[in-house]
């Protein structure tokens, strides 16, 4: 147990290190020279070697690389040149909760309507229901994010006035508001996995419901629901969980097309609005914060796996 | 009883002795096209144990699963009877069925392996029809459970109750399903190929515990089985099915002494005896499903098969205490 764990956190340390040195490496190489940025239009060879020396870009680059790394875990993360912001402040305190609620409350809205949709295509399968269900998962995936998004503004946002059309209000300050304000970007964002969601548990539930386990069930005299719902459905968590952890990296990429239609003030908009303003340093917060989402992610479905598998929990 | 009221043959059998348990009479399953079961008859009597024999694909399991209720219409299409304790099973409400099934009927997979849920404990599964059927408290199912997991021969059931399937050896989880079969007292208990999926060494154990228990339940048990020898040893009555047809059925020591039925003696010659240096197989394979003989099914493959055969079935006769359906017995 704690052999396995101990590999597993080492190899998320890798990862986290290579994910480092090469968002490191990204602010080495962005066009511009940060210290004649800082200096402006107008300045000396004197002070430009005064403010080189400061910010430490004299010394040999594994030594920077080192020093920001260090400055990096312990939360200081630098300042934005534009806001002069803590970029700590604004990534992990600000955008980050955001980016967050979005992709829960996404995953929730899929997860709500996908894994019915795909239990009713499995259990009538090849008919009408089956038929309908299918087409629409396939659509919600084809659709792109970006023009479902702008279709839901215009029609219950603008037209119908429904939900609000852009803006966000922290569900954690005004719970309803806050989910008012979420609706139509988290449909937007898990239209997406609907689709996913439905298929894989469409396909994972047939396959259950052909094992023997379920004939033994109904020869205990389980009722119908049951059958499908503890039995079934208990043996399809696993397949489901694995997916929707493999495109959860999807679903951040999917968060930036999103807070950007709708105006959210999440990782993926901060992203945004760093790389059109050139404020590489921000980017490069971004970058680390979504490596150690990502890694989070996993580590998190590992640990779910032994939760939901009893094979592979070990005693 | 009032004398001067005329009795009906059905009356008749129970004031004569004992009701029967279970009346399969001219029972037909089709699935589709196919013929899986064809004008299937036969009766069980309280507390006794039957055995169906044959290939696979004669139809034996396909019947099991038919008498507990799990191939039902619109899946597959039935005719004929199906009578359990008076009640007919074929048009009986899926509500009701539900009832019966892990309660009165309890049925045992083959392979447990396959047939127990690998996402619950032993425990949970065993106190599914203790709740379902007899509405025992949590507390109540845990003590009935560990009780049922002691009867069944498992060691320490309290430590095995939040065991998972995988945890326990195969023979451990048969006994599991045993119990869980068992758990409501059935009065029918099907047995599908119980032991097959086992090593032979726990293979007699199984058998073994299953009889014990159906006896001091006092229950009536049908094996399936494909083996002709092991199922006249344990059974009272064995009935020998081929391409969904019972082709010879009687009590067990007259069957296995001297089977009537072509197929019956082939299936005895094609066991390895001890003392005996032959080893007779039946040439050929069970004909298709979508593809049956218009007379005996069993004629393209029969020694003694004439023209009468090949073009009309022949119907189950009385015969030295059993039923024989063949043109030709001598």
């Amino acid at each position: 147990m704690f052999q396995a764990v101990s590999a597993k956190l080492a190899q998320t340390l890798l990862v986290l290190l290579i994910v480092s040195a090469a968002s490191f490496t990204f602010l080495k190489l962005a066009p511009g020279d940060p210290v004649s940025i800082m200096l402006g239009s107008d300045y000396s060879k004197a002070s430009y070697d005064q403010l080189t020396h400061e910010l430490g870009l004299d010394q040999p680059v594994l030594f920077q690389y080192g020093k920001w790394l260090a400055d990096f875990v312990r939360g200081d993360w630098g300042t934005s040149y534009i806001t002069n912001q803590d970029i700590f402040e604004l990534a992990v305190l600000q955008a980050l909760p955001v980016t967050l609620t979005l992709a829960a409350f996404s995953l929730l809205i899929a997860l709500l309507i996908g894994i019915p949709t795909g239990v009713l295509a499995a259990l009538y399968r090849n008919s009408w229901v089956d038929v309908l269900a299918t087409t629409l998962a396939i659509g919600g995936n084809a659709f792109p994010s970006f023009y479902l998004g702008i279709i839901l503004i215009w029609v219950f946002g603008v037209d119908l006035g429904w939900f609000p059309a852009l803006g966000f209000v922290a569900p954690w300050e005004d719970f309803w508001e806050g989910l008012w304000y979420l609706t139509l970007p988290a449909v937007t964002l898990g239209a997406w996995y609907v689709g996913l969601i439905a298929r894989i548990t469409r396909s994972s539930l047939l396959e259950v419901l052909g094992q023997p386990y379920i004939a033994a069930a109904r020869a205990r005299g389980e009722p119908g629901w049951r059958v499908v719902w503890v039995h079934g459905m208990r043996n399809v968590l696993m397949p489901l969980v694995t997916v929707i952890g493999l495109q959860l990296g999807g679903m951040l990429r999917g968060a930036v097309m999103t807070e950007v239609v709708f105006a959210l003030p999440g990782l993926g908009m901060m992203v945004t609005t760093a790389v059109l303003n050139r404020e590489y340093i921000v980017v490069q917060a971004g970058i680390m914060l979504t490596g150690l989402l990502f890694v989070a992610v996993n580590l998190a479905v590992d640990q779910t796996y032994q939760f939901l598998d009893p094979r592979l929990r070990r005693r | 009883m009032d004398a001067a009221v005329a009795l009906t043959p059905e009356a008749a059998d129970q004031a004569a002795g004992q009701a029967p348990l279970l009346e399969v009479r001219d029972f037909s399953l089709r699935r589709g096209k196919a013929v899986v079961l064809d004008g299937v008859s036969l009766a069980l009597q309280p507390g006794e144990t039957l055995g169906l024999i044959g290939e696979s694909g004669a139809g034996k399991s396909t019947l099991a699963m038919a008498l507990i209720g799990l191939l039902r219409a619109p899946e597959v299409q039935l005719e004929g009877s199906l009578r359990f304790r008076g009640t007919e099973l074929t048009s009986l409400k899926e509500a009701e069925f539900r009832r019966l099934r892990g309660n009165k009927i309890g049925l045992i997979f083959q392979d447990a392996t396959a047939a127990l849920n690998p996402c619950f404990t032993v425990g949970e599964q065993i106190a599914e029809p203790l709740k379902r059927h007899l509405g025992l408290s949590k507390w109540d199912r845990r003590e009935r459970a560990a009780a049922l997991m002691q009867s069944v021969g498992i060691p320490e059931p309290r430590l095995r109750l939040d065991a998972y399937p995988h945890e326990l050896s195969g023979g451990m989880q048969q006994r599991v399903m045993i119990a869980i079969a068992l758990a409501c007292n059935p009065e029918l208990l099907l047995a599908d190929e119980p032991t097959s999926a086992l090593d032979v060494t726990i293979q007699a154990q199984i058998m073994e515990l299953i009889l014990d228990r159906v006896r001091e339940l006092n229950s009536s048990a049908i094996f399936v089985l494909h083996d002709l020898a092991l199922g006249a040893q344990v059974c009272d009555r064995i009935a020998v099915m081929y391409a969904g047809q019972i082709v010879e059925e009687g009590p067990s020591e007259r069957v296995l002494a001297a089977p009537l039925h072509p197929y019956t003696r082939g299936l005895k010659s094609c066991v390895v005896e001890l003392g005996s240096r032959t080893l007779v197989p039946i040439p050929g394979q069970v004909p298709p499903l979508d593809a049956m003989p218009a007379g005996c099914r069993f004629a393209p493959r029969c020694p003694k098969a004439q023209a009468v055969c090949g073009e009309r079935r022949p119907l189950p006769e009385t015969r030295d205490g059993r039923q024989v359906a063949c043109w030709f017995i001598d």
